[in-house]
């Protein structure tokens, strides 16, 4: 059978256009590229690891159901190594090569300091946990969300624990001499006075100074009821702790999450110097009085256990805001799409977003989701399952 | 407050003299600076910790493992970083090869160490006390130190041999030493004195890598201030250096101490360049 030139352009035009109708179908069953830029390796690395447990567990539990209207999450992850160059690289390849949906992370502040200008120049949606203040701004990054505390939601939580709570008016505030000591001094100790109370004493302090006792004397002298430092060093939080114990001090600690650590831990001279010390942590995964968790937080935990994921090394809270990234993404993807505009507009309309870490909401105005009254003190010598004690004063 | 200052102040004055103590001995040998001097101190405190605390490796033997270390990595210093670079002394090369040197080392351990500080063991189990071993172990070593580095100048011929390089490389080169091998000796030599800074002083300084450029710069001033190459002065200008950083640390405290105690340094460089203890170099014409 012969066939005419007419013929054959009419079959090829059919074949054509057979594949580009098939397409669509097949493009619906494609996964979804989510970029994802931890921390798992490098000097940073322990809170990166931790997340990653929690995101990966997340991102099986979404697939294992069905995915998104069918599609399966892939996680695209460039390992930024503790490193901004690193991320900023990792993120330019996550939005040019693989050409993401949307990118989760990095996981600290000094990669998301690099990482957020550059993925606001692409259009990417991105939802990243870290604290410095400037990470999340609706007029220069509108499609950047942040769903972690801020440092002034922070520090905040420590000094309303410290006037409201603990009704302690004098307060020394120390620091070591990093950008993040320093900025954090500047920042809490107008908001203590704005609360009344009286800052005896502000310093900062190199943090390999081996001896802290003329400060502490100095604080003391000086009439301090409370001790805020604001440090991410084990080292110098615990020359804090260790020195307050040697004077026989019974003046309560008030701060940074790191004096929780077991880092902290493992630098004291005597494990009973680690009463009345508390650190910032997270109402919904810590244990209120009478020594139980959230219902919504039970039920995670026991998803976590049988999952086999190790709990020794981490905290609760790095892998819940681990699981509730995906599942934030996730449930933004199935209601309105994987479309850039469709997942910002719908995270800038998102109300309690029910997660295991907190609550989060945005609005067009206010990328910061984390709600100011679920960061709460807690005591650091009660740490078990990756969980603490809410700290003395605070209500179940 | 005295006895604080003092006890403190000894203590820590005394890790920074031997320090100075490193940079001297690696001087004397090479007419170099080697900036490594620090990450030594650093070394002896986190293997300390790595050999004894995590690796339940007995105390003696640990100790004995951290000089060794501390005698390689004087010696891998002196191929890697001063070697190369002797030939153009004048062009002061060795900054940069030194410099980069430690800053690996130094980086390699916060990725390996962690960049956490790290606890050092108790070395002896006596109760805490006013006059700890935290406060005499460095004080114990420099005496050590000084002690051993006089005996071994003096009274052996290697002391000799070790005089004579510093004196005059060429002069002592033509006499038929082995100016090569006297030349790693004194590093490996500087190399356990800066690892037992380190590890003397482990438990005041915990094992941390972020002690490598504290060391570096402190451990510098005793010898700008003593003399460069001179021992004698390095430890007073040390001792002196903890106890004025720690009066400061009393007085004026935070950040202020350092501004301190860097302001005296300029003044006194200023007022003599040579150091305190240094003699002006005679140029010969």
């Amino acid at each position: 059978m012969s066939m005419t030139r007419r013929q054959a352009l009419l079959s090829a035009g059919a074949a054509v256009a057979a594949t580009s109708i098939a397409k669509p179908a097949i493009a619906a069953k494609d996964p979804i590229q989510v970029g994802y830029l931890p921390a798992l390796t490098g000097p940073s690395s322990s809170t990166g690891i931790g997340i990653n447990r929690g995101i990966q567990l997340a991102v099986k539990e979404i697939n294992d159901a069905g995915g998104i209207d069918g599609r399966q999450i892939e996680l695209i992850t460039r390992d930024t190594q503790s490193d901004p160059t690193k991320a900023v690289n990792g993120a330019a390849e996550l939005t040019h090569g693989q050409k993401v949906s949307v990118v989760f992370g990095p996981v600290n502040s000094g990669e998301s300091l690099a990482v957020v200008p550059l993925l606001a120049r692409t259009n990417t949606p991105q939802v990243h946990p870290c604290w410095v203040d400037a990470l999340a701004d609706p007029q220069k990054y509108p499609m950047c969300f942040r769903n972690g505390p801020t440092n002034q939601q922070i520090g905040a939580a420590a000094n309303r624990y410290v006037v409201d709570v603990l009704k302690r008016k004098k307060v020394a505030v120390i620091s070591d001499t990093t950008g993040y000591g320093t900025a954090s001094v500047n920042a809490y100790v107008p908001m203590l006075k704005a609360k009344g109370a009286d800052v005896v004493y502000q310093g900062n302090v190199d943090a390999a100074n081996p001896d802290l006792k003329p400060e502490l004397l100095r604080m003391q002298s000086a009439g301090a009821e409370a001790i805020m430092p604001w440090s991410v060093n084990a080292g110098f939080l615990s020359r804090i702790i260790n020195t307050r114990g040697q004077m026989g001090w019974d003046v309560p600690i008030v701060g940074q999450t790191t004096l929780g650590s077991g880092q902290t831990k493992d630098l004291l001279e005597k494990l009973e110097y680690w009463a009345k010390v508390y650190p910032n942590n997270f109402r919904n995964v810590c244990y209120a009085p009478g020594g139980k968790l959230p219902e919504r937080t039970v039920d995670f935990l026991g998803r976590v256990k049988s999952a086999k994921i190790d709990m020794g090394d981490t905290l609760l809270w790095w892998i819940a805001l681990g699981y509730d990234s995906p599942r934030l993404i996730a449930q933004a993807m199935t209601a309105v799409g994987t479309e850039p505009k469709q997942v910002v507009g719908y995270l800038n309309k998102l109300k309690g977003f029910p997660g295991v870490y907190g609550n989060i909401s945005f609005t067009p105005e206010q990328h910061n989701g984390y709600p100011d009254d679920e960061i709460v003190m807690v005591e650091a010598n009660s740490l078990k399952d990756g969980a603490f004690n809410l700290a003395p004063g605070y209500s179940a | 407050m005295v006895e604080s200052i003092v006890s403190t102040g000894l203590a820590i004055g005394c890790i920074y003299a031997l320090i100075g103590i490193t940079y001297n001995v690696m001087f004397s040998a090479s007419r170099v600076f080697s900036f490594t001097a620090g990450v030594l101190g650093m070394l002896g405190g986190v293997l300390g910790a790595l050999f004894i605390a995590r690796l339940g490796i007995p105390l003696v033997v640990g100790f004995l493992l951290v000089l060794a270390a501390g005698a390689i990595f004087g010696v891998i210093t002196e191929i890697v970083a001063v070697r190369p670079v002797l030939k153009s002394l004048d062009q002061h090369l060795y900054v940069l090869s030194t410099l980069a040197l430690a800053l690996m080392v130094q980086q390699f351990t916060a990725i390996e160490w962690g960049t956490e500080a790290r606890p050092f063991p108790r070395l002896f189990d006596i109760a805490r006390g006013g006059f700890d071993q935290q406060f005499w172990l460095p004080m114990l070593a420099c005496i050590v130190v000084i002690a051993g580095l006089e005996l071994l100048y003096r009274r052996t011929l290697v002391g000799h041999a070790f005089l004579a390089i510093a004196e005059d490389t060429f002069a002592a080169r033509a006499l038929g030493l082995p100016e090569r091998s006297l030349r790693m000796a004194s590093f490996a030599l500087a190399g356990v004195i800066g690892a037992l800074a380190g590890f003397a002083g482990g438990e005041m300084l915990l094992a941390f890598f972020g002690n490598a450029p504290l060391l570096t710069f402190y451990g510098f001033v005793p010898v700008a201030l003593g003399g460069m190459g001179n021992n004698r002065g390095a430890v007073v200008a040390g001792l002196l250096l903890g106890l004025f950083q720690q009066t400061a640390n009393f007085l004026v405290g935070g950040i202020f101490a350092s501004v301190a105690v860097f302001t005296v340094f300029i003044i006194v460089l200023l007022a003599r360049p040579e150091g305190l203890a240094g003699a002006s170099a005679q140029r010969r014409v």
